[in-house]
């Protein structure tokens, strides 16, 4: 039987398709089965949706994938267990699609035990399992080449007095063998990856200063960018400028030449600060969530959610986008729709809002799984 | 003349159900610790995470700080945590090991709000004379024990009789599993050290008073991921706990010190996160005994108990934190004929805000009395509470000083019967259904960052059957066991906006179902014993989205014995996990798979 043919036809799709692809596909695969009589091919339960990141709670070792279609408010919950019959034993770290297989980066709370399930796009069935020493507390995973990713891993972390003792590292991945073939040595606390070009843009969260820049033809740092503490780079805007958060402060950079263009501290609170930064839709936008833990009210979590432009030259962070506090915030490529978790508690189902991206009124919410921090549109 | 000693408080919980370990099965467990006995044989559930690691306990539906556990009368539960790691209780060692089930708050004070365990040391001054054994026991995964133990009863003299018992303990856990993983869960790579020592001495003087000396010293350490000298997290626990008490003349005086020590570290042991605990504790106790004429009895005992609390805990700020708390009780039973009824009543004082007031009433009935056969009625409603433990007031930040201490209102019903159709056979039959309701239950609410607050009220019911039969004949005795637990423990408050997806669903770990079954057959010092434990699923999260599969674990068990000139040898032989079953722990690893032991204990005489 041709399984090739199959896989071809499964390979990831940009995430805004047009119409007539699946259509096209259907009948490719009608005809094919008609033709050969054999089986029936597998069904791709998760082809066009959203695919929620639940992040779990720590030592349950609980994270998990959901998938809300968009026109529905109903989730499908669980689904690489629905898939496998096992589940994925850890915290929901990161995921990404490239070139027919789905990266999930899992952080399990026992030293060694973390690892990379590569999966099957659309039916989730697991191809193999990357694991320690490999992958040690991975953070991040982005596409850099064809069958190529880069998973950021902050390596073993120690105690509180000195939680990176080690530096941080990307693992090279090759998905066409399924193999590590290189790891490559960044700052302490290696977090956000962003790919502009031949290039990887590394953040990091050991309290280090530098964004580092990957090359990705050599696998190799070409270079060291001195921004202030701790600097995560967000992604390219419209305009295609570089935007890196460091120490309450974004900035915004020329992504050639790397020259900063401005730097804009976000609102002038002393006790709250952003996170969950996302571009908003068609990345004309930034939106972020600005919270802190009130002390004054045992330490509930409080905040709201906020928007400023990429052309704009400050960030007051007065005005809410949305009045809410959320533990995630996407946006779909496709129409623009916000999508933002809630936590309830980590120990029972969150929800996913929709929200309207020009009114920012509430579309509807969908109930997922625990703690809904990220979200990957297909 | 019988002396009535004071260490028993159950004896005050008429209308409640007791279940006493049986002395064989300790004896059979003496290389495992209590909660894999309790397991099998009573509906109590524990939160294992295996290897030597911590095991909590959920009795009735209640969390791991619901159950006291007393030795020789004292509460030991770890006053940090305010819980006990049953996986450090050894099934030797103890000459009595009671379950109380339900509310025991009027006779045992705070944390009986599902049940207690009582431990007891009891003299054998009847035995009189040296005797000694030595156990040795091999287990998979290159975990191996030692044990030795020597009792002794002196020659009653006209001063008085000395008795006491020494028993040692060492318990290496290497945890060499030949897997990594089993169906692609991990083995959680781990080791674990359990050494203890016991010690008791009696001696009863000619009056009849009885002064004991217990002490009981403990050195656990548990550490995960030994092997990554980064990631490696080591918790190590000490406990010192020494209790002097004199009993005569119906008084009894008592005073004890407990330390508890515990130090967690990762990466470098040699700087760990140190936490200490000492309680001196002071009991004076007096009973009244009288009669109503006929075969009427009456007692009524009042004490009184003190506690000075000394902590000092990293985790606290490191400072040293006092506090004293009080207790104040009077217990009373009326027994005539058919009929046992008790009033108790407790009052505790803690520093700073006082527990609610604890009565208790209950009642046992024999209804149908025969030569074979015997019917028991019994019922009990009685209130419990428990004080915040040390973390939930004094943790930096996350603490809450102001916490109100749980409280919960049980009432039970039950019959029991017992019936020997023939000299050979011995059946029992118990059935119990219990409702209990617990207010102000404490909750690290993640929406406060987790810090700690009454927000929860708990509603635990449920239905406990349990049969036993037994078959002896001559050299030959053929037994069973099997019973059921049925347990509906959820919340009733709404008290955030996403509650209404938790109310009335099932709390996380706690199974809804459980049976267990146990059957063995032995021939002179012959044995052979097959157990089996049933739970269905058990939810991890509140709203019961998630859960871990069921379990069923069967362990085989055979012990023979073994003539060397004029010592006695018991060799033990043992397969856990008989079929080889995957079950998760609740951080999702594997518990191991089938794994042998065996066992030698060498005995004088």
């Amino acid at each position: 039987m041709n399984q090739s043919f199959l896989n071809r036809n499964s390979r990831p799709i940009s995430p805004v398709r047009t119409a007539a692809f699946p259509v096209a596909m259907a009948l490719a695969s009608a005809l094919f089965v008609t033709a050969c009589q054999t089986t029936d091919p597998e069904p791709s339960p998760y082809e066009q949706g959203v695919i929620v990141l639940n992040s779990g709670n720590f030592t349950d070792n609980n994270g998990t994938l959901s998938f809300v279609p968009r026109n529905s408010v109903t989730a499908s919950t669980n689904i690489f267990q629905q898939a496998n019959n096992r589940s994925l034993i850890g915290g929901m770290q990161g995921y990404t699609e490239i070139d027919g297989k789905g990266v999930i980066l899992v952080d399990n709370s026992t030293a060694g035990q973390d690892k990379v399930e590569i999966v099957e796009v659309g039916t989730f069935k697991s191809l193999a399992t990357l694991a320690a020493p490999d992958i040690e507390n991975p953070r991040h995973v982005v596409q850099v080449a064809p069958n190529k990713a880069y998973i950021s891993c902050w390596g073993a972390t120690g105690d509180f007095s000195n939680f990176y003792p080690n530096p941080g590292y990307i693992a090279v991945v090759d998905l066409a063998s399924r193999k590590v073939v290189k790891k490559i040595t960044v700052s302490k606390g290696a977090e956000r990856l962003v790919a502009n070009g031949s290039e990887v843009l590394v953040g990091s969260d050991g309290g280090e200063k530098d964004l580092y820049v990957v090359d990705v033809t050599t696998d190799e740092v070409k270079q060291k960018i001195t921004l202030g503490n701790n600097p995560r780079p967000i992604g390219l805007d419209a305009n295609g400028q570089l935007w890196v958060y460091s120490a309450n402060e974004m900035i915004r950079m020329n992504a050639q030449n790397k020259t900063v263009v401005n730097r804009m501290r976000v609102g002038n609170s002393t006790a709250k600060s952003p996170s969950h930064i996302t571009f908003g839709p068609n990345r004309q936008n930034i939106l972020f969530v600005y919270s802190f833990y009130d002390a004054a009210d045992g330490y509930k979590q409080k905040g709201e959610t906020y928007s400023f432009s990429i052309n704009d030259t400050s960030i007051p962070a007065t005005t809410p986008y949305i009045n809410r506090l959320f533990s995630g915030l996407g946006v779909d490529p496709r129409d623009g729709t916000i999508y933002a978790g809630v936590t309830p508690s980590y120990k029972q189902s969150g929800f996913v809002l929709r929200f309207n991206p020009t009114t920012a009124r509430l579309i509807d919410s969908v109930r997922v799984e625990i703690a809904p921090s990220g979200f990957y549109f297909r | 003349m019988v002396t009535v000693r004071a260490s028993a408080p159950e004896r005050f919980l008429a209308g409640q159900k007791l279940e006493r370990v049986d002395s064989a099965a300790l004896q059979q467990f003496r290389f495992q610790n209590l909660s894999d006995l309790l397991a099998f044989q009573t509906p109590l559930v524990f939160k294992n995470y295996g290897g030597g690691q911590i095991s909590t306990v959920s009795f009735r539906g209640t969390s791991p700080n619901h159950t006291a556990v007393l030795w020789n009368g004292v509460n030991v539960n770890q006053p940090m945590t305010g819980q006990t790691d049953f996986s450090g209780l050894p099934a030797l060692g103890f000459d009595q090991v009671s379950v109380q089930y339900g509310s025991g708050g009027s006779a045992v004070g705070s944390d009986a709000v599902g049940g207690s365990l009582l431990l007891r040391s009891l003299p054998t001054y009847a035995q009189q004379g040296v005797r000694a054994s030595v156990g040795y026991g091999e287990a998979s995964f290159q975990n191996r024990q030692m044990q030795a133990s020597v009792q002794f009863a002196g020659r009653p003299t006209p001063a008085g009789q000395l008795a006491g018992k020494t028993t040692l303990y060492n318990h290496q856990f290497n945890n060499r599993y030949p897997y990594r993983e089993r169906g692609y869960y991990f083995m959680e790579p781990s080791n674990a050290w359990q050494r203890g020592l016991m010690q008791d001495f009696f001696w009863r003087n000619r009056r009849n008073g009885q002064w004991s000396l217990n002490a009981w010293l403990t050195d656990y350490a548990v550490t995960v991921a030994p092997a990554d000298t980064l990631g490696r997290e080591r918790t190590r626990t000490q406990g010192y706990r020494l209790l002097a008490s004199y009993e005569a003349d119906r008084w009894t005086v008592r005073a004890g010190w407990l330390r508890d020590v515990l130090d967690y570290a990762k990466a470098d042991f040699s700087k760990p996160s140190h936490s200490l605990t000492d309680r001196l504790l002071t009991r004076l106790e007096r009973e009244l005994v009288g009669s109503w004429g006929g075969e009427s009895l009456w007692q009524v005992r009042v004490g009184a108990e003190v506690v000075h609390y000394r902590t000092r805990v990293d985790g606290y700020g490191g400072q040293l934190i006092t506090e004293n708390r009080a207790d104040v009780y009077a217990l009373a039973r009326y027994q005539t004929g058919r009929l046992t009824a008790s009033a108790n009543f407790r009052q505790g004082f803690v520093m700073g805000f006082n527990p609610p007031p604890t009565p208790s009433l209950g009642i046992d009935y024999t209804l149908v009395q025969r030569d074979r056969s015997r019917l028991n009625a019994r019922a009990s409603v009685g209130r419990s509470y428990r004080v915040p433990t040390l973390n939930e007031r004094y943790w930096k930040n996350l603490g809450n000083p102001d916490l109100r201490p749980e409280h919960g209102l049980n009432a039970e019903v039950g019959l029991s019967a017992r019936i020997q159709p023939t000299a050979s056979w011995l059946v029992t039959v118990d059935g119990t259904a219990y409702r209990n309701r617990i207010d102000d239950w404490t909750y690290w609410n993640p929406d406060r960052g987790y810090r700690v607050e009454n927000l929860q009220q708990v509603l635990a019911r449920g239905l406990e059957l349990a049969t036993t039969a037994t078959y002896t004949q001559k050299h030959w005795r053929v037994g069973g066991r099997l019973s059921y637990g049925l347990t509906r423990s959820s919340q009733l408050r709404a008290y955030d906006v996403y509650a209404q997806n938790i109310v009335g669903k099932q709390l996380p770990y706690v199974p809804v179902h459980t049976t267990s079954a146990m059957a063995y057959t032995q021939y002179r010092q012959w044995r052979v014993t097959l157990l089996t434990q049933l739970q269905s699923r058990r939810y991890s999260t509140f709203d019961n989205t998630q859960y871990l599969p069921g379990i069923v674990l069967t362990d085989l068990m055979a012990s023979a014995p073994v003539r060397l000139g004029g010592l006695r040898l018991q060799v033990q032989g043992q397969v856990n996990n008989l079929f080889d079953a995957l079950i998760l722990n609740v951080k999702q690893n594997a518990m191991p798979g089938r794994n042998y032991a065996l066992n030698v204990i060498l005995t004088t005489p």
